[in-house]
């Protein structure tokens, strides 16, 4: 048995003697290929093996490496460098551009840029990829071809971030014509700086253009242009922006220089964008002049009630103050003013100036309520009848927090005593609470004319309980008001 | 390997081109800025021979072939080279074997920045460029045409006037691997300075002089001096908040901090002035009520206790009270009876006057408080405001 076993077992090993050979030939060969610079085709093992004529057994042929489809056999890239771009060290190529704007993401102006999503389609020729076909149709390719042959490497000039995107593969098209012509396209977003223009916000207009150009192809390798003219940019109907409203969408093409490189084509997106101004005068201008309206309010309270004219001053000096840091937290800090701050800024100074009204018709009272007491005290001294005194807890009454000193030139403590020996029928009517009589008061210097007089005066304090300043503002400012609404409308619309 | 290995130091030359400050962060105390980064070296390997002496342009599949110098930037924190559509890298190689290496990069580095005289500073930031592996017995980095070689497309920024870009080189020193060669791209920016005179000084101005107008209010009216007083430290108050929020927390003062305290502590006085001046009043009315010269009916605190508002003219605003001649009954009040409008203590206005009588001419006469108050809180922060923008403009 074991003499019968032994030719058997000899065979055996010759044979994986053989198999070690050949696999150690291949690789050499292999090692050598590597040497001369040429690619190690890890993908057509099969073939290659066929190629260097070894004899080994055929295994079947497996369905889904059929020779026919590959793609590197058929554009033959194996065969060129397409690190070099179509007709190197000839002419330039030409590459058309075609976009679609998908959307307009976002506008900041704190960061004055913009943010837009397009499909960028590049159409060029390269000779090298043509292949035959009977029926001139063209095979389209997903993204793992781009890396292996030469495209166009525009790039967005100022832009400050961008991405090609990559759900669920990355979005890109290739397409190659039996001819060589190639469609390349890509959807990318892009975040581009905007110079932006505050000085009529939100009143305003802005103008935004993205620039496409070769990064480093200049003008006598690359040509971009523009495929069909000013119909390359189309845009979805969809787009709109909640803040914008995009008035034209339009191209343009330059040349643009660098000194240690070159010239190179520039291709431009431009786009102008009007806000909508609505938001800013629901959220700005309406609560500003409502403060200044409310500040208004002023004027027509009685000025004795003291606290309520100030705490209503004041408080609309607040509320602008907040307005006004409320709309500069969304504003880049610019160095010039705004439209928007002209107006807030304006009103703040009404709303301020009806405080410094209340200040002075105060000031201005009290120092009328002295003189008047003075002379009062003098002709109370000089025996003169004096009608001047109002319970004072009426006035309490009357006005809630506020003293008034027109009333209460009576001497509020000791109204009772001084009052009964006068011997005044009218003061004793007076003295119990039911009086209702407002203040009256009298400056006499002289006793006959001061009789006269004091009836006159009488009558007309009575009326007039309100000072010349409160009744002359309560037409200055809401005209002036107006009138600078009409101005500041007229300019900037 | 490097070109000339084992040889001389590789001389690369470098050229910038800056095409945008991006931002300038204060709080994270860093710069953004997108630059194209050109490099210039010769490497005999690559070249080639040609009849018309015309370089060879190449994009980025090159570049992981051949030698690239290892440039980097000192002191950044984010850093990126654009790759869209493609990488932006171009090879320019020419027949001799020159090459031109240029790429687009977006870089963020810090910059050390002086807050002291926020906001009419001056910040001083700078870029630097190093190789990371070779020291200068590799690679020698130097800029191509000396200060030529920094170059700058129309860069404007909000907030800031670029006064000067320059470049500069130097060598640094790691003690574990040695001296390497550092460029530097300096600039100055200047902060402008409208933004904060209409966003946070006026405002504050404003302010300050609402509360003044509270010395013009009749003393009397309690509840409104106060409301306005303590209305206005509370708008100080959000101003101050509003400046410190964008600001980074630095344990030094600033400039900006100096003048919002200031008037911060002016609108504060202007409530403790109120206070003392309705104190005083009280004390007056206390002290007349003891001597008589009011009625005892008369109950101040009661007068007091629906608003804090007094009734008697007489009693707070006269200097000189004057009292009814009906209340005979009280001797002192003979005194007054003058109508010459003469003061009971008639030599009050003659002779010295000591601490204690100071004291009671004050609290007597509270309403002094309010009229020297009128004159000096404008005055001192005239005064203030001029020390402080001659010393920082």
């Amino acid at each position: 048995m074991d003499a019968v076993r032994m030719p058997y077992l000899n065979r055996t090993l010759l044979l994986l003697l053989f198999l070690l050979l050949f696999l150690l030939l291949g690789q050499i060969r292999t090692a050598e290929a590597r040497k001369h610079g040429q690619r190690v085709r890890r993908w057509t093992g099969t073939e290659e093996t066929q190629k260097h004529g070894a004899s080994l057994p055929k295994k079947p042929p497996d369905v889904t490496k059929s020779r026919k489809t590959k793609t590197e056999h058929l554009l033959k890239v194996d065969d060129h460098d397409f690190t070099m771009r179509p007709a190197f060290g000839g002419p330039p190529i030409p590459v058309g551009v075609d976009v679609q704007v998908e959307s307009l993401d976002s506008i900041s102006e704190v960061d004055m840029d913009f943010t837009m999503t397009l499909y960028l389609r590049h159409y060029w020729k390269d000779e090298r990829l043509s292949f035959s076909s009977s029926t001139n149709k063209s095979m389209t390719f997903d993204g793992r071809l781009v890396k292996k042959i030469w495209v166009p490497d525009v790039f967005f000039v100022h832009s400050k971030r961008s991405f090609i995107h990559d759900t669920t593969t990355d979005n890109i098209m290739l397409r190659v014509f039996p001819d060589g012509h190639v469609l390349y396209s890509l959807r990318v977003t892009v975040t581009a700086a905007c110079n932006m223009d505050f000085s009529r916000f939100p009143l305003d207009s802005q103008t935004c253009s993205l620039e496409l150009e070769s990064y480093a192809y200049t003008d006598e390798d690359l040509m971009l242009y523009w495929k069909s003219g000013d119909e390359s940019l189309s845009t979805d109907d969809r787009i709109s922006l909640s803040q914008f409203l995009i008035q034209k969408f339009h191209t343009t093409s330059r040349l643009a220089f660098y000194s240690s490189t070159g010239w190179y084509n520039r291709l431009y997106i431009n786009f102008t964008l009007r806000r909508h101004i609505f938001f800013f005068l629901l959220q700005t201008y309406f609560p500003a002049t409502l403060m200044v309206m409310l500040s208004w309010v002023s004027f027509w309270i009685d000025r004795r009630a003291v606290p309520a004219r100030v705490s209503l001053g004041i408080t609309t000096v607040l509320t602008m103050s907040t307005i006004i840091t409320g709309v500069n937290a969304s504003m880049p800090r610019v160095s010039y003013i705004k439209a928007v701050d002209i107006y807030l800024w304006v009103s703040f100074v009404f709303v301020f100036l009806s405080v410094l009204e209340y200040a002075a018709v105060n000031y201005l009272s009290t120092v009328q309520d002295r003189r008047e007491r003075k002379m009062r005290e003098r002709a109370r001294s000089q025996s003169l009848p004096c009608t001047c005194s109002i319970s004072q807890t009426q006035t309490m009454t009357m006005m809630d927090g506020t003293y008034s000193e027109a009333d209460t030139n009576s001497l509020a403590g000791y109204t009772e005593e001084p009052m009964v020996p006068e011997d005044e029928p009218e003061e004793k009517q007076k003295a119990p609470e039911k009086s209702e009589h407002m203040v009256v008061h009298l400056s006499m210097s002289s006793e006959s004319a001061g009789i006269k007089k004091r009836k006159s005066l009488r009558a007309l304090n009575i009326i007039q309980n309100t000072h010349a300043i409160d009744k002359y503002s309560r037409m200055i400012f809401p005209g002036s008001y107006i009138f600078f609404n009409l101005i500041y409308w007229s300019v900037y619309c | 390997m490097r070109p000339g290995f084992g040889g001389s130091a590789i001389p690369v030359g470098i050229d910038v081109q800056v095409e945008s400050i991006d931002s300038i962060s204060e709080v994270n105390m860093d710069f953004t800025m997108t630059l194209y980064l050109r490099h210039y070296w010769k490497d005999e390997r690559l070249s080639f021979p040609s009849r018309n002496n015309q370089s060879r342009t190449f994009d980025s599949r090159l570049v992981k072939k051949i030698w690239v110098p290892d440039v980097f930037f000192v002191h950044s924190k984010r850093s990126f080279i654009h790759d869209t559509t493609m990488e932006n890298i171009m090879l320019r190689v020419y027949p001799d074997g020159n090459i031109l290496y240029s790429v687009r990069v977006t870089v963020t580095a810090l910059c050390s920045m002086d807050f002291s005289r926020f906001p009419l500073d001056t910040q001083n930031c700078s870029l630097e460029l190093e190789s990371y592996a070779y020291n200068e017995n590799d690679l020698m980095l130097y800029w191509k045409n000396g200060n030529d070689s920094l170059r700058t497309d129309e860069i404007v920024l909000s907030q800031f006037f670029i006064e000067h870009f320059h470049a500069s080189s130097g060598l640094a020193f790691y003690s574990s691997t040695g001296w390497y060669n550092r460029l530097f791209i300096n600039f100055i920016l200047r902060r402008h300075i409208f933004f904060f005179m209409l966003q946070t000084y006026f405002p504050t101005m404003l302010m300050v002089v609402l509360s003044w107008v509270s010395f013009w209010i009749d003393r009397r009216a309690v509840p409104a001096r106060v409301s306005l007083g303590i209305t206005t430290v509370l708008t100080m108050s959000t101003i101050i908040t509003g400046v410190s929020s964008s600001m980074p927390q630095v344990s030094y003062v600033k400039a900006v901090d100096i003048y919002l305290w200031t008037s911060f502590l002016f609108v504060f006085l202007s409530v403790i002035e109120y206070a003392a001046v309705n104190y005083c009043t009280t004390l007056e009315e206390m002290r007349k009520m003891r001597r008589g010269k009011i009625p005892s009916t008369f109950n101040a605190s009661q007068a007091m206790a629906f608003d804090g508002c007094y009734h008697d003219n007489d009693i707070e605003l006269t200097p000189f009270p004057r009292m009814a001649s009906t209340l005979a009954s009280n001797p002192l009040t003979t005194q007054s009876q003058n109508s010459d409008l003469r003061p009971p203590e008639g030599t009050r206005l003659r002779r010295q006057r000591s601490v204690r009588e100071n004291v009671d001419l004050l609290v007597n006469n509270s309403y002094m408080i309010d009229s020297y108050s009128r004159l000096a809180f404008p005055l001192s922060y005239l005064l203030f405001n001029t020390v402080y923008w001659s010393m920082y403009s």
